[in-house]
């Protein structure tokens, strides 16, 4: 099936018959028939790129992290580039624009994409000019990997329905089963927020004893989560049993607030991500669970994926099952009896066997097509 | 000739509200009442509301909580109105709070550096502020870079060197004194809404009492007429940048004490509700008219809106819609008396 496929898209992917796509042709040929791809570029051509939003968060901090520490595992320091975006989808376009007129067919993107909608732009880029692209959290609807886009090696998605499950489970359990809860929403437009919130809605059908009281958006925001907890806590008062966050910036806002009301450590409170705050608050009896996608790991997966392809340890992505190419990642719950193991900065020691060419799937949990 | 130029724009505004003297032909005195007391009527109508739909909007612990989240929006639109009554704009509000805040939470005990300054750190930490308005002002006025621009350039530079001290590992306040402060009440008043009182007082007297205030309206009024008249106009430029900037720092690090991180989203949506604020209530965007009085009564009304969406239950996709209706409504009210006339809208 993927032999067929492979062949069928060869004479259309030609296009221009630019020479890095006859190259990139003729190790795809090599691969299927030989089953190991000869290397496409010396480890002194390579060049590694995390494209992202900003480093002022910690999640992205720690994406930057993940990346730079997997560079330094593969002696690629000194080729490791930073793109950030600001929140600008076009900047994140042009910013990897400017790479193609250089060493495209060496060079690696690992993406957290600003939206959506700009992983298709992207990848068209990579397959016009040779680069190669990882993507991470969500692409749009339709628009896959082994559907001829050869140059985008792999999405990692990440199931945001699956993170809201859990955490609701671990709020629902906090409180016996009874009790009236709060959420807290992301931006409202956005494919995680609703996913979260669907996560809890799907909980909470089976727990008859637990009241929604109240939902709001506080944009994935802090600030903006704090003034919404304290006019919840002066409408129902000491009514709410916990409180539910899309994401640990909200969830600790919230405790803020708590907190100003003398109610922090006493009122169970969720949230997504795992930033590093959270994990502290967590282990002070602030917050009950989180779960994270692991920055570190996003941060330096797909370029560990793009190295293995480059050196020729493994065969091209055209040749790989389609859920090698788009697959959920695992998530990590983190709660009071694992939070010692989440605290400080990780070892490479803990990533170093992941980004090895054989284990580039460990954490994959299947399909997410 | 000269004196007497001066004597003309000055007797006016000597009256102290604004366009009393130099558009009192034009307006009759209930127009001029409405423009003042519209505002408020729609704040009174809409907590009115608030309260008849939902009882417990009207009980001190809400006012308490609507008063608390007020403050900040309300220095900020102080801030701004010296600048929007003088015809200019300060977009750099965001940005200025954001290194504002990164600086508060790395001068007192907190998880960073090993600095611990206590409360002299809010002296120390708005004079980021100060400096990045006076920037505004000097480039405005002695490069002749329209307001719009250098303030936006300013909002980067603020927002990149808040993100560059931030550096992913935002800095956690560990000054309890300073957190008992944010978040605390005095006599049951949330201790920032008093500063936020405090300020509004002190911008009421510089927009009435002093020669600054009087100034920058008559330059909002009409720039070329004041700087023939002799007025010393860029000074007073820089001024109400500096002030503006000032204010920005002051509502960075008052909101960081609340929330108790040095955070580079603090500002996140500000520029545009303290713009809508200082609209709402009055002030007209192309200078010369309105005040700080009724900028706090703006920001007074979006937050009492924003917090009854809240407490009525308005479902969160629906809250834009209706924040945007009523926005729109107050507008109208505040400008109601101006229909028709031959006044250019832009």
């Amino acid at each position: 099936m993927v032999a067929s496929r492979a062949r069928t898209r060869e004479p259309s992917g030609g296009r221009p018959a630019w020479a890095s796509a006859v190259v990139v042709l003729a190790g795809a040929v090599l691969s299927f028939h030989a089953g190991v791809a000869a290397a496409i570029c010396q480890p002194s051509e390579i060049r590694l790129v995390n494209s992202m939003r900003e480093i002022a968060q910690p999640y992205h901090a720690d994406l930057d992290k993940g990346g730079r520490m997997f560079a330094k595992w593969a002696g690629l320091e000194k080729q490791y580039v930073l793109q950030l975006n600001q929140g600008d989808s076009d900047k994140q376009l042009t910013l990897m624009r400017a790479l193609q007129s250089t060493a495209a067919k060496c060079t690696v993107f690992n993406v957290e994409p600003n939206a959506d909608v700009v992983v298709r732009p992207m990848v068209e880029t990579a397959n016009r000019s040779g680069m190669w692209i990882v993507t991470h959290w969500a692409h749009p609807p339709g628009f896959r990997p082994f559907d001829g886009n050869d140059q985008w090696i792999a999405h990692v998605a990440v199931n945001s329905l699956d993170a809201g499950v859990a955490i609701s489970r671990r709020l629902v359990d906090a409180i016996g089963g009874k009790g009236a809860i709060v959420a807290l929403q992301g931006r409202l437009d956005t494919d995680p927020a609703q996913k979260r919130f669907a996560g809890l809605l799907q909980v909470l059908k089976d727990k008859p004893g637990v009241q929604l009281l109240d939902r709001q958006t506080a944009n994935w925001d802090r600030t903006a989560a704090f003034p919404i907890m304290r006019t919840w806590l002066a409408k129902y008062g000491n009514r709410i049993s916990a409180v539910w966050a899309a994401n640990d910036d909200m969830a600790l806002g919230a405790i803020e607030a708590l907190r100003a009301a003398g109610l922090a450590g006493k009122v169970p409170v969720v949230g997504v991500d795992g930033i590093p705050e959270a994990i502290e608050a967590i282990d002070k009896g602030e917050m009950t669970a989180t779960v994270s996608s692991d920055a570190y790991y996003q941060g330096s997966i797909g370029l560990a994926m793009g190295v293995c392809v480059l050196s020729g340890k493994i065969p091209l992505p055209k040749a790989w099952p389609d859920e090698q190419r788009d697959f959920y990642l695992r998530l990590r719950e983190i709660t009071k009896d694992t939070v010692k193991q989440y605290k400080g900065e990780p070892a490479v020691s803990a990533y170093a066997e992941e980004w090895d060419c054989a284990n580039l799937w460990k954490r994959s949990t299947g399909k997410a097509y | 000739m000269e004196t007497q130029h001066r004597q003309g724009v000055l007797s006016g505004l000597r009256a102290g509200w604004p366009g009393r003297a130099d558009r009192g032909h034009q307006e009759a005195g209930w127009a001029h009442g409405w423009r003042l007391w519209g505002p408020c009527l729609a704040l009174l109508a809409l907590c009115a509301g608030f309260g008849v739909a939902e009882p417990g909007f009207l009980t001190w612990a809400n006012l308490r909580v609507i008063a608390d989240s007020s403050a900040v929006p309300m220095i900020l639109a102080v801030g701004l109105t010296f600048v929007v009554l003088q015809g200019s704009l300060d977009l750099s509000i965001e940005g200025v709070m954001a290194l504002c805040s990164l600086t508060i939470a790395m001068l007192v005990l907190n998880s960073r550096t090993s600095l611990d300054l206590g409360a002299s750190a809010l002296v120390l930490a708005v004079l980021p502020g100060l400096c990045m308005g006076m920037l505004n002002g000097v480039v405005l006025t002695r490069l002749a870079v329209p307001s719009f621009m250098v303030t936006l350039g300013a909002w980067s530079v603020a927002l990149g060197l808040a993100m560059l001290l931030s550096g992913g590992q935002p800095p956690i306040m560990k000054d309890e004194a300073l957190r008992a402060f944010g978040q605390g009440r005095t006599a049951s008043v949330p201790n920032l809404a008093i500063v936020a009182a405090a300020v509004v007082a002190l911008g009421h007297v510089l927009q009435h009492h002093t020669r600054f205030g009087r100034y920058s309206m008559a330059i909002g009024g009409g720039e070329h007429l004041a700087r023939q008249s002799g007025l010393p106009v860029d000074r007073y430029k820089v001024l109400a940048f500096a002030l503006c900037g000032l204010l920005a720092g002051l509502a960075g690090t008052l909101e960081s004490t609340r929330i108790g991180l040095g955070h580079v989203d603090i500002g996140a949506g500000q520029l545009l509700s303290t713009i809508t604020a200082v609209v709402v209530g009055g002030t007209s965007l192309a200078g010369g008219r309105g005040g700080v009085l009724q900028s706090a009564v703006g920001a007074l009304l979006l937050n009492v809106l924003a917090n009854g969406m809240v407490f009525i239950g308005v479902v969160p996709e629906a809250q834009l819609v209706v924040e945007g209706g009523i926005v729109l409504a107050a507008s109208l009210l505040a400008s109601w008396q101006l229909r028709g006339r031959m006044r250019e809208v832009r």
